[in-house]
C-alpha cells in the first residue's frame, strides 16, 4: 500500500522532486541527464574533493587540529595522536568522500540494496572482513560435473543468446547496444563508443571461448538488449598464478535497467566460466559496488584497489569546446595551446612501429618488466602477438600520419641502433567517446595508454636512480607525439604500472573518474592503487590494463 | 492508517501509478489526486511544516494535501468517491490493476510504459550507466572555483553581457583596461573565451583592443588562436572605426 502511495507521488511530481535528497528510489535518483547548471555544481563538488585527494595534501592546520583534539581526549601518549597516523586516517576519509560522491549515499536506495544483496551471495571478500593473512581462493574450484547444467532463468520475455564475434552482423549488434547504452560520465556528456574493430580485437584473444560472449535478446523480436563478456587470461597475484576470466562490457539497455538483468548476466557468465574449469575472475567498475553503511573497512569488500584516471590534453580548443577541460583562471586558451603543444616527430632514436619479427623479444621484455607489479597478466607469445599486432587495422593500406584505417591499437618498439635489440616498447589503444548533444562535435577521440616496458628497469639499483623514470618520460612522451599526430584529442592513463612516475612531467591532469579493480573468488590484501600500501609505492600494485 | 484504504482505492492508485495514464494530465489534477490519496491513506493533514519557497514541488503538494484535509475534513467517503471519479475519467476500469498490486510482476510495474522499439513494457525514464562492470568515462576534474568577489574579469569570463553592463554602471570610476593579477584585461579574457556579446559591451565602454597580454598578444590575436572567428572579425571591423 505504501508503495502505491509512493508511486502515485512520483507520477504526480515534476522534475524537481527527482533530485530530492530524501528520495529513496535509486532509479529516480540516477535518471535523466542533468541540466548544465546542476552539472557545474556537481562536478565542482566532486572535483573539489578529488583535487584535495590527489596530490594536494590535507592542510597541516586540519591535521594539527585533530591531533590536538585527540590529545585532549586520550592524552598525548596515545598512538592516535601521531600526526602521520591522523593524516593517513584523514586520507582514508577523503577517499570515502569521493566514493560517496560517486555512488550517492542517499540515492540509488533500492538498486544499491539489491546489488548489495547480490554480492553478499558471491565468493568475494565480504563486508567487515579483515585483510587476509594469506592469499587464496574463497571457494574451491567446482568440478565441471557439479556446475549447474541449465542456464539461469531470465525474466519472462527475454532469452539467452551466444554472440558470434566472427559474424560482422552480430558484432554490429553489440556495437549498437554499447554505443547507445554503455558507460557515461557523471554529467552524461560523454559515452564510450567502442568500435566494432575494437570489440573484435578485445573479445577474440587466443583461446577465447565463444560461450563467454553472452547476450540477452527480447524473445518476441530478437533485439539484443544486454551483453556481458569474458576472455581468458593468466593472472599472477603476488606469488600465485592462476587462470582467470577477464569480465568486461556488462551492458543493459537503458530502458531495461529495472529488470534486474545484470545479476543474472553475471551469474550466467560465471557458470560459463566454471564450465571451462576456471574459478577466478578479474573485473573493474567505475563505482564502488554498493555498501549499505560507509566505513573504511566496508569499502574494502571485494575491492582490491582504487585507481584513478589522468588525462593529457592534446587538442585544446576542442577539449575546451566540449567541456572535457577548462581554461584555468590564470591562463588564456592561447597560452594553454602553447603549453600543451607536442613535438612534431618522436625523438627516441630507433623508435619504430612494432612488427611480427619483434614478437619474441617484446614477449620477453614484457614478462620481465611486469614482475615489477604485485598483480599482472602472464602472456604467451601468441597472446602478445594478438594484443600488439592484430589491432593495427588494415595493414595493406599505407599508414599515413601514424594512423591506418580501422586501427585500434598502436604498438611501437625502440630498437637499439647498434645491437638491434628491442630495449623498450609502448602501446596505446583507441577508445572514442560519443559527445552527447553537442552542436559542433560528436566524437571525442581518446587514446588510452596500454602496456609498455623498458629495459632500464633491469639496471642494478633502479629504484634508487632516476634512470627508469627519465626513460619512461621519453618513451611515453613519444607516445603522446604519435597520438597527437594520429589526431587524438586526448591521451588517457590510469594510476597503475609505473604511470605515477611520469604523469606530472608529461602534463597529465587528474580526471574525475575512478576505476576499482576486483577479484572474483580470490582473497588478497589491498594492492597499491591511489595510495601506497605498506612498502609498495602508490600505483605500483597493479599491472593489469583493462580495456 | 494504511490499512483503512479500500480495495477500490488501491486498485485505482495502482492504475494511476502506471506511468502512462497520468502523462498528459494537468498538474492541478495530479495535485488533487495527491492530496486525496494522502488524506485517505496517511492522515487528514500533513504532519510536517510547510516546505520552503525553494521547494516548489514539495510546497505545492503540501498545499494540496492541506486543502484536501480542510475541504473533506471527516468526509472520507466523499474524498474517496472523488478520487475514484477522477480515476474513471482517466480510463480506469474498476477491477483493473488490483492483482498486480498484490503480486508485483514484471508485466506492469508502476512507472512503466510500452516501448515499440523493444516490444515490451519498460521503465519510463532511461537511466545512466554508472554501476556494473567495465571501465570508466572520465574527464578532467574541474578546477576548484573560488567564489571570490565579483570582478569585471570574472564577469568577462562568465560571459553574461547584462551582468557586465550592470557592473560597469555600478562602478563608473572603474578603469575598464585594468589588468588582473595575471596581467590580463577584461577584454583579453572575453576574446580568449569567445564571449562575443560581452566583448562588444567592453568595447563600447572603452575597452582598448590594442593592449597586449603577458604573451604579447592582442585581444584579436587571442581570439584568432582560440578559433573564435566571429570575434577576431569583430575587431577587424572595429579597427577600421578606430
Amino acid at each position: 500500500m505504501k508503495q502505491a502511495g509512493e508511486e502515485e507521488e512520483r507520477t504526480s511530481g515534476s522534475e524537481q522532486e527527482r533530485h530530492d535528497p530524501g528520495d529513496e528510489d535509486g532509479v529516480l535518483e540516477e535518471s535523466q541527464p542533468s541540466s548544465s547548471k546542476r552539472q557545474h555544481k556537481k562536478r565542482s563538488k566532486v572535483s573539489k574533493v578529488l583535487n584535495t585527494l590527489r596530490g594536494n595534501e590535507i592542510p597541516q592546520s586540519i591535521v594539527n587540529h585533530v591531533v590536538e583534539q585527540v590529545k585532549v581526549d586520550q592524552g598525548s601518549a596515545s598512538p592516535a595522536a601521531d600526526p602521520d597516523a591522523v593524516r593517513a586516517a584523514l586520507e582514508q576519509l577523503k577517499i570515502m568522500d569521493v566514493l560517496k560522491g560517486k555512488t550517492g549515499v542517499a540515492g540509488r536506495g533500492k538498486k544499491a540494496m539489491g546489488e548489495h544483496k547480490f554480492w553478499a551471495t558471491q565468493p568475494v571478500p565480504q563486508i567487515g572482513e579483515e585483510p587476509p593473512s594469506e592469499d587464496g581462493y574463497i571457494e574451491p574450484t567446482k568440478a565441471i560435473e557439479d556446475v549447474r547444467r541449465e542456464p539461469y532463468p531470465l525474466p519472462k520475455d527475454f532469452e539467452w543468446s551466444t554472440l558470434d564475434i566472427n559474424d560482422g552482423k552480430q558484432i554490429k549488434e553489440v556495437y549498437d547496444l554499447l554505443s547507445l547504452n554503455y558507460v557515461e560520465d557523471d554529467d552524461a556528456a560523454f559515452r564510450f563508443q567502442y568500435s566494432a574493430e575494437f570489440l573484435e580485437w578485445a573479445l577474440k584473444p587466443p583461446g577465447y571461448f565463444k560461450e563467454w560472449h553472452l547476450g540477452v535478446r527480447v524473445s518476441s523480436n530478437k533485439k539484443l538488449v544486454a551483453f556481458i563478456s569474458g576472455v581468458p587470461t593468466t593472472l599472477r597475484v603476488r606469488e600465485n598464478v592462476f587462470r582467470a576470466s577477464e569480465i568486461n562490457f556488462l551492458c543493459v539497455h537503458k530502458k531495461l535497467r529495472s529488470k534486474r538483468l545484470a545479476p543474472v548476466l553475471i551469474k550466467e557468465v560465471t557458470r560459463q566460466v566454471h564450465l571451462q574449469g576456471i574459478a577466478q575472475a578479474i573485473y573493474t567498475a567505475g563505482v564502488v559496488l554498493p555498501t549499505p553503511v560507509s566505513t573504511c573497512r566496508q569499502v574494502n569488500r571485494g575491492l582490491s584497489f582504487i585507481t584513478s584516471y589522468y588525462h593529457r590534453s592534446l587538442n585544446i580548443p576542442k577539449l575546451v569546446d566540449v567541456k572535457f577541460t577548462y581554461v584555468p583562471r590564470n591562463m588564456t586558451l592561447a597560452r594553454m595551446i602553447r603549453v600543451y603543444k607536442t613535438d612534431s616527430a618522436p625523438r627516441l632514436p630507433g623508435l619504430r612501429e612494432m612488427e611480427e619479427k619483434d614478437v619474441p623479444q617484446v614477449a620477453d621484455l614484457f614478462a620481465r618488466y611486469m614482475q615489477r607489479f604485485s598483480m599482472a597478466p602472464i602472456m604467451t607469445v601468441d597472446e602478445i602477438r594478438h594484443l600488439f599486432l592484430s589491432g593495427r587495422g588494415d595493414v595493406e593500406q599505407p599508414c599515413e600520419k601514424y594512423r591506418r584505417p580501422k586501427q585500434v591499437l598502436w604498438a611501437y618498439v625502440v630498437e637499439d641502433p647498434k645491437e638491434h635489440r628491442i630495449t623498450d616498447f609502448f602501446s596505446f589503444y583507441s577508445l572514442p567517446s560519443t559527445v552527447i548533444n553537442h552542436p559542433r562535435h560528436n566524437l571525442l577521440e581518446a587514446a588510452y595508454l596500454f602496456y609498455y616496458a623498458s629495459d632500464a628497469a633491469f639496471e642494478p639499483g633502479v629504484d634508487e636512480s632516476n634512470n627508469l623514470k627519465t626513460r619512461l618520460v621519453h618513451l611515453i612522451g613519444d607516445a603522446l607525439v604519435i597520438a597527437n599526430q594520429a589526431k587524438f584529442d586526448v591521451f588517457n592513463a590510469v594510476t597503475l604500472m609505473d604511470n605515477m612516475s611520469f604523469l606530472d612531467d608529461l602534463k597529465f591532469g587528474a580526471g574525475d573518474g575512478l576505476l576499482n579493480f576486483y577479484l572474483y573468488n580470490w582473497r588478497t590484501a589491498p594492492l597499491a592503487g591511489v595510495n601506497a600500501v605498506s612498502d609498495v609505492e602508490a600505483g605500483r600494485g597493479v599491472g593489469v590494463v583493462m580495456l | 492508517m494504511d490499512g483503512s484504504a479500500s480495495p477500490a482505492l488501491l486498485e485505482a492508485a495502482a492504475y494511476l501509478s502506471r506511468g502512462s495514464s497520468l502523462s498528459s494530465v494537468p498538474n492541478s489534477i495530479k495535485l488533487e489526486l495527491y492530496g486525496l490519496y494522502k488524506f485517505l491513506t496517511v492522515s487528514p493533514l500533513p504532519q510536517t511544516s510547510r516546505p520552503s519557497l525553494f521547494d516548489m514541488t514539495g510546497r505545492a503538494k503540501w498545499d494540496a494535501w492541506t486543502s484536501t484535509g480542510k475541504t473533506y475534513n471527516d468526509r472520507k467517503a466523499d474524498a474517496e468517491k472523488r478520487y475514484l471519479e477522477i480515476a474513471r475519467e482517466l480510463e480506469w476500469i474498476p477491477g483493473d490493476a488490483g492483482t498486480q498490486l498484490i503480486s508485483p510482476s514484471h508485466q506492469a510495474s508502476p512507472g512503466e510504459v510500452w516501448d515499440d522499439e523493444l516490444g515490451m513494457r519498460v521503465s519510463d525514464s532511461a537511466s545512466n550507466h554508472r554501476g556494473g562492470m567495465g571501465t570508466t568515462v572520465s574527464a578532467l576534474a574541474r578546477p576548484i572555483t573560488q567564489d571570490g568577489a565579483e570582478t569585471l574579469h570574472k564577469l568577462a569570463i562568465e560571459g553574461d553581457p547584462d551582468e557586465v553592463s550592470r557592473f560597469l554602471e555600478a562602478h563608473p570610476l572603474l578603469d575598464i583596461n585594468e589588468r588582473d593579477e595575471f596581467g590580463y584585461t577584461a577584454l583579453h579574457l572575453a576574446f580568449d573565451r569567445g564571449n562575443l556579446p560581452t566583448a562588444k559591451v567592453l568595447l563600447e565602454h572603452g575597452g582598448d583592443p590594442l593592449l597586449k597580454d603577458p604573451d604579447n598578444l592582442t585581444a584579436a590575436e587571442l581570439a584568432e588562436i582560440a578559433g573564435h572567428s566571429k570575434l577576431s572579425a569583430l575587431l577587424r571591423e572595429g579597427s577600421t572605426i578606430v
